[in-house]
């Protein structure tokens, strides 16, 4: 199923929840709606699962509109962070509680039934009550009452925040499988950018209500339209030099005090001759090398497979990755070498790439 | 209030190139929703308005009419014709009207000053500060008296203030010489009226105390021991100021509680004894209006001695949500209706 | 521990001892002179059972009606109001808690103030209520009015304990395809049980207890009567007062509340607490 959402918005009086929303999602598609809290992505996610009503626009199901509709004829499923179980009914009885609500016959149901509990691997614990299960079997148990209406869209929000680091990992692998298996449109709502990233098919950005960029993870990645999505796709974040780009003798130079740095043509052209510009580099474009750019060391954090290091640049600073074999030391005067290929840049006051808006 | 006003503002404005049928159906479903809502308030409200909407309006016609047991069914009191303020000339000439205020303003303060507040407030911080069984017992005791039916609790009052031999009291007090073995009910009817009255008020004010004492951080108390302060200066450095609010609620609802309230004084004394001895406000609008005590029932005139009470109860009812941040406790519902 | 430290940590002890002493003895006479031929301060003048003959035969003579009569009334306006308030109340406390609708607010505030109503104003007025309904000296008005009285308290509970219950819970089970009806009965219902069981609590020791009410609408101790007016009608009797029936009266109408007290003690003391915050 299609899903289209046009102009929509969501208002409580002056309180803006979502603001002028535009965006499709194709058949079978897998979208994440990521951003900080209190972006909007909930209250998005909910007025397409029909709890919150728009205060403007509309929501289409292929083509239809919806925004009337009740959320059970909408034939969605939902998971929640809380995994929102009810606690007072066994595991079987959450998992075929919307079937019951259909009047299905028993047979049908415990077949069902049955069929989820073992794609989701708790068919053993069908007779628990939730606070018997630990929050990786709520989970699957809230996913199996989601999946077991045989949904048109898979709605889920932040469904592992609350577990730990591990099972969330695992998590992550199988709901991403499970999607692309049952090819069941989708929509991801999470704060955490590495979810995003590796488990969408295209990510939504929000901020502040507001639809930042749509696009797949790696486009999302090397060309963020916004400094707030460059800023918040990425970790460890991308760092951000004020400079000023100017052409001498047919090269681009990024400049400012104490750095100097030659930009690929095609980047500096659009950026060049506008004063003041805001250049972004992401750590892992830059490094430790023999010319460039001279900093003093701050700090050094080892990351295990990388070392993360803060240098000083006059009175700018960055992050780098660099090899902890190289065995840097604070207070250590390196030089950079920047890879200018990858740079990006932003104007300061709309805060909008000058390479990817059109 | 702009979270409120979305009760207001209707659904979506209709876009120029909106399908048809949307807008009927928008309002198909918010009569539906709203139908939902009222359905379930239909029993609340019914009750509602039969036991207090109604009552209300009668009373209020009746504060202006001098309807009562000798002309009921002849005069013709819902007609604007028959109303007046008589009634009120009646109350403020009446001779025992200022004993009557004087002994509803020194009940109440004396009540509230010694039990609901002092009491209260010694017991709670009494029985956070010893053993939690221990404490949780005495507490439990103190809960008796507003769970025993009103009329078994003022029979015990009644036969510990009986005169000898079967008073209680005075098989300790006539051997003491201290009484002379008469009922002490006769000889000191306020004393046992605000003690009796007070250890139920004082249980409320004892359990909400003790939850708040109970709430405030250990950190709290263990950094003013830490600092040397006795458990004077604990309490009045730390305990109190941490439970302001509590106190302040506390006092307001049971002054409110104790100007309404009738009951035990009812069983206890009636008023008496004597003319008037006891006999509070809004017990007087009983008597004229319920008790045929003195072969009359008079509605009208009651009504009008119980109107006031109505006045200085809604008062402080709105002073009191302002000040408890009503608003507060209302959150906005977190589902839209369909 | 010296001395000193014993007689601090004492003192406690024996203000508190002091402060329940009335209770405490309160309740030993009534025991007391329940069994007792009469009772002298403390002392009993002798040992019976007579006056619990009141289960067998009516007491206080031919004319009024027997205990039994009496208790079955009682039970009643009690059973019926628990259930009625406690239904009510939880419809009428999940709207004004989970629903969005005009006028919840004005509801709410409206709840608030007809707690703080005094109750001698609305009896005047509801004895002509009842007059035109024609259950003036009736069970059922009796019971109706408590039920009444009972509500706002009800309602602003019920309302406290649906705030604190996950809206997840909820969206999740809309979204499975309950009506709001289905999600209030089986799914939200089962989560505030122990709501549900301190109202009822609440409401049934207040409904056992009742004297005022069925004072007011019923007469005198006659078939209507319920335990507190018929113990009333002959504790405070002209004639002598027989003590020992009364106070085997009293006891026996003690016995269900004391039970209830005991098995709910912790319940209700919290639910007390929570009132604040409730703004009851």
């Amino acid at each position: 199923m299609k899903v289209k959402l046009e102009n929509l918005s969501k208002r409580w009086g002056k309180v803006v929840g979502a603001d002028c929303i535009n965006l499709d999602i194709g058949d079978g598609e897998f979208v994440a709606f990521l951003g900080p809290s209190g972006c909007g992505k909930t209250t998005t996610l909910l007025m397409v699962a029909g709890i919150y009503k728009p205060t403007e626009g509309y929501i289409r199901f292929d083509d239809r509109v919806v925004n009337y509709l009740a959320p059970k004829d909408r034939n969605i499923g939902m998971v929640f962070q809380s995994y929102a179980l009810y606690p007072h009914m066994t595991a079987f009885q959450n998992i075929s509680y919307p079937l019951k609500l259909q009047k299905t016959p028993k047979e049908e149901m415990k077949k069902r039934a049955q069929k989820v509990a073992d794609m989701m691997d708790i068919g053993h614990l069908m007779d628990r009550k939730p606070a018997q299960l630990s929050g990786g079997q709520q989970q699957r148990v809230a996913l199996g009452r989601a999946l077991i209406k045989e949904p048109q869209l898979l709605l889920f929000d932040e469904p592992l925040s609350n577990l730990d680091a591990r099972l969330r990992l695992t998590m992550r692998a199988e709901i991403k499988r499970l999607q692309v298996d049952l090819g069941v449109t989708s929509v991801y709502v999470t704060h955490d950018q590495v979810e995003a990233m590796t488990m969408a098919d295209r990510v939504a950005v929000m901020k502040e209500g507001k639809l930042q960029a749509y696009s797949p993870p790696d486009e999302l990645y090397d060309q963020p339209r916004t400094l707030f999505v460059a800023g918040f796709v990425g970790s460890p974040p991308m760092n951000f030099l004020d400079v000023e780009v100017v052409r001498e003798n047919g090269d681009y130079h990024a400049r400012r005090k104490g750095f100097d740095a030659v930009v690929p043509s095609d980047r500096g052209e659009k950026a060049a001759g506008k004063g003041n510009v805001i250049l972004g580099i992401r750590p892992e474009n830059i490094t430790i090398a023999n010319v460039g750019v001279s900093g003093e060391i701050y700090v050094v954090e080892p990351l295990g497979r990388d070392d993360l290091i803060t240098v000083h640049i006059g009175e700018a600073s960055v992050h780098v990755l660099s090899d902890p074999t190289l065995g840097l030391r604070m207070g250590q005067t390196v030089t950079l070498g920047f890879n200018t290929h990858k740079v990006q840049f932003f104007d300061p006051q709309t805060e909008k790439s000058l390479l990817w808006m059109d | 209030m702009n979270r409120t006003s979305r009760l207001e503002r209707g659904g979506t404005p209709p876009l120029s190139h909106a399908p048809s049928g949307e807008e009927t159906s928008s309002i198909g479903a918010r009569m539906r929703s709203r139908l939902e809502a009222y359905g379930f308030l239909s029993p609340a409200v019914l009750l509602v308005t039969l036991f207090f909407f109604i009552p209300v309006i009668i009373i209020f016609i009746l504060i202006l009419s001098d309807l009562k047991s000798a002309n009921f069914g002849t005069l013709q009191w819902w007609l604007p014709v028959n109303w007046s303020l008589e009634n009120y000339a009646k109350i403020f000439g009446n001779k025992f009207f200022p004993k009557i205020l004087g002994n509803t303003f020194f009940y109440v303060a004396v009540t509230l000053t010694l039990f609901i507040f002092s009491s209260a407030l010694l017991i709670a911080v009494l029985t956070t500060h010893i053993n939690r069984r221990a404490g949780f017992f005495f507490r439990v005791l103190w809960l008796l008296p507003r769970l025993t039916p009103s009329v078994i609790y003022i029979m015990m009052w009644q036969r510990m203030a009986s005169r000898a031999p079967h008073g209680i009291l005075n098989q300790l007090l006539v051997p003491l010489g201290i009484s002379t073995g008469g009922d002490l009910i006769q000889a000191a009817p306020w004393l046992f009226v605000i003690i009796a009255n007070g250890m139920i008020g004082a249980s409320f004010g004892m359990v909400i105390f003790t939850s708040a004492i109970e709430a405030i951080p250990k950190d709290f108390m263990m950094a003013s021991k830490v600092d040397g302060a006795s458990t004077w200066q604990t309490i009045r450095h730390v305990i109190l100021p941490s439970i302001k609010w509590p106190i302040l609620f506390v006092i307001t609802y049971q002054t409110l509680s104790l100007l309404t309230s009738f009951e035990q004084i009812m069983l206890l004394t009636d008023g008496g004894p004597g003319l008037y001895k006891t006999e509070v406000w809004a017990l007087t609008a009983y008597h004229r209006a319920l008790s045929n005590y003195f072969g009359n029932n008079q509605w009208g005139y009651g009504s009008a001695w119980a109107v006031i009470l109505v006045i200085i109860g809604v008062a402080a009812a709105s002073i009191y949500m302002r000040v408890f941040k009503f608003d507060e406790l209302v959150q906005e519902p977190k589902i839209d209706l369909l | 521990m010296t001395l000193k430290q014993k007689i601090g940590a004492a003192i406690p002890y024996v203000i508190l001892v002091i402060t329940v002493l009335p209770i405490v003895v309160g309740y030993f006479w009534l025991v007391l002179s329940s069994f007792s031929v009469s009772t002298e301060g403390l002392r009993s003048t002798g040992f019976t059972l007579s006056n619990w003959s009141f289960l067998r035969e009516p007491p206080f003579g031919r004319g009024y009606p027997s205990i039994w009569r009496v208790t079955f009334n009682t039970f009643v306006v009690a059973i019926s109001m628990t259930l009625t308030v406690v239904i009510v109340s939880s419809l009428a406390g999940y709207a004004l808690s989970r629903l969005n609708f005009p006028g919840r607010k004005s509801f709410l505030s409206l709840t608030l103030l007809l707690h703080a109503f005094p109750s001698v104003t609305l009896l005047i007025g509801i004895y002509f209520v009842l007059r035109a309904l024609g259950l003036y000296n009736t069970l059922l008005g009796v019971g109706m009015v408590m039920i009444g009285f009972e509500l706002p308290f009800g309602i602003w509970l019920m309302k406290g304990f649906f705030d604190n219950v996950s809206w997840d819970m909820e969206r999740a089970a809309l979204i499975d395809g309950a009506s709001r009806f289905r999600v209030w009965g089986e799914i939200i219902l089962p989560t505030v049980k122990p709501g549900l069981a301190a109202l009822a609590i609440f409401a049934f020791i207040s409904g056992w207890n009742a004297w005022l009410i069925p004072r007011t609408f019923t007469i005198g101790a006659g078939q209507q009567a319920t335990l507190s007016v018929f113990l009333n009608n002959f504790r405070s009797d002209t004639v002598a007062v027989q003590w020992g029936t009364v106070t085997a009266v009293g006891l026996f109408q003690l016995v269900p509340v004391a039970i209830f007290f005991i098995f709910t003690q912790d319940l209700l003391l919290s639910i007390y607490a929570g009132g604040a915050k409730g703004g009851t």
